[in-house]
């Protein structure tokens, strides 16, 4: 008992002085950005399952700057149908980059974008296929 | 007997743990007596589209990532270290001061200044406080990170997502004027940073920069403009952001288009965009932003 104890205190002293993200996800997405990565921002996406699936759901605008080479990581829990993608259109609603490769169905875990326009963009997030999910896309500069 | 006291110990340390890491109702007061004005009749934004513009905001740690790039040694001299957290009376100095050191925070972080941070994190503390959003800010956790100089992605993962829930919570309890003034206060802050460096460092990347923020100048106007009429602390800021947007109206952004380039590296995929922009701007426009950059900057800390 007494073990047991003493074992949960640890746990909590280490859980208050981690230092880390307190939201797994994200902290075990931080880590696969890689140790280039510098950290911007992060989007937490949690999405039911579409009722048709045209249209990305999740929408959040982004200001990417020239000269700047991004990295955009794509994490999900284990219980999400379906795996996170993200597609990024301009102003001009022109897709610039998407995680999912339409002709072969592959779906990359991260995508570096090297930035040559700069401008404000539209991520687009949304689950394989508009299935039930939840997930984290870490926008991160790369060094 | 020992049992019980491990299992007492224990309870009051979850309890401090989820206390720390809990947002409570606590900040929805009124604004101080000071600056007591009623936001009723503003038009307000959406929370949806003060997001989006707060994310379109230059990243302080994005700018300091270009400087470094550049070689740029890291100055103190660029702070605002005359700014005395305990001073700033108003929510409304509060709120654009904490602004003005988070940039600050992602510059000295950048630069991996962390032990020299800690004034700055206490002054940011003090001011989150003081606007009723110190359960955001985790200032415990980032001193020791900040001190233990293990982990800037962490660091930089504590400093920006405090902000970032700070500013969320503000908008999501009707003070969204209270976050515009915080991202206001981050941007004048960024922009003095680089236009400052640009004066002792000239580089074309840094000038494009400064010249890419007419970009953003009109949704950071957009953002205050709700707020413009009702009180003269914040006429006298839209005003101020008028005055660089002016400065701006001439510079030409112009655009190349191309197709982006993929390809697959390392399990993951790389895409090169071949379409462009390019900033006209002449020599006295530069110097004109970089002169009320400065000025409304440091008029900023005067008046604060």
């Amino acid at each position: 008992m007494k073990k047991i104890l003493f074992s949960l205190f640890l746990f909590f002293i280490a859980a208050g002085l981690s230092g880390q993200p307190t939201d797994p996800l994200v902290s075990s997405c931080l880590k696969t950005s890689g140790p280039n990565a510098r950290y911007l921002k992060d989007f937490r996406i949690q999405l039911g399952k579409a009722a048709s699936g045209a249209d990305m759901r999740f929408k959040a605008n982004i200001s990417l700057w020239r000269n700047t080479k991004y990295r955009f990581t794509l994490c999900n829990t284990e219980d999400s149908k379906g795996k996170l993608i993200l597609t990024i259109k301009d102003e001009a609603d022109n897709v610039v980059l998407t995680s999912y490769d339409q002709k072969t169905g592959k779906i990359y875990p991260y995508v570096d974008f090297i930035c040559n326009k700069s401008g404000i963009y539209q991520l687009n997030f949304d689950f394989e296929n508009g299935q039930k999910g939840s997930g984290v896309g870490v926008v991160s500069m790369i060094r | 007997m020992k049992g019980r006291s491990l299992v007492v110990l224990l309870i009051i340390l979850s309890v401090i743990i989820s206390c720390r890491n809990s947002a409570t109702k606590k900040g929805e007061s009124s604004f101080a007596s000071a600056d007591s004005i009623s936001f009723g009749e503003a038009q307000k934004l959406s929370a949806e589209a003060i997001a989006d513009i707060s994310r379109n905001i230059a990243s302080p740690v994005e700018i300091a990532n270009l400087l470094q790039e550049m070689n740029v040694p890291f100055s103190p001299e660029y702070l605002a270290t005359s700014i005395d957290a305990g001073t700033q009376k108003t929510e409304f100095d509060k709120a654009l001061t904490l602004g003005i050191l988070g940039a600050d925070l992602g510059y000295l972080n950048m630069y991996e200044k962390t032990g020299s941070s800690i004034d700055i994190l206490s002054s940011i503390r003090k001011l989150a406080e003081g606007i009723n959003v110190g359960q955001f800010f985790d200032f415990e956790t980032i001193k020791r990170v900040s001190l233990n100089k293990s982990d800037l992605d962490s660091l930089l993962f504590l400093s920006i997502d405090s902000y970032t829930r700070i500013d969320e919570y503000l908008r999501d309890n009707d003070r969204g004027h209270l976050s515009a003034l915080m991202i206001i206060g981050v941007w004048i802050e960024g922009q003095y940073l680089a236009t400052q460096v640009m004066n002792h460092y000239p580089d074309t990347l840094l000038r494009d920069r400064i010249g890419e923020q007419k970009i953003i100048l009109n949704d950071l106007l957009l953002l205050a403009s709700p707020y413009c009429n009702d009180y003269p602390k914040f006429t006298d800021l839209c005003r101020n952001l008028r005055e660089i947007r002016d400065k701006y109206r001439d510079i030409r952004i112009t655009y190349t288009l191309g197709d982006p380039v993929s390809v697959e590296k390392d399990g993951g995929l790389v895409i090169t965009q071949t379409e462009t922009s390019k900033v006209d701007m002449t020599a006295g426009q530069l110097a004109e932003i970089i002169e009320t950059s400065k000025n409304i900057r440091n008029k900023l800390l005067v008046t604060n």
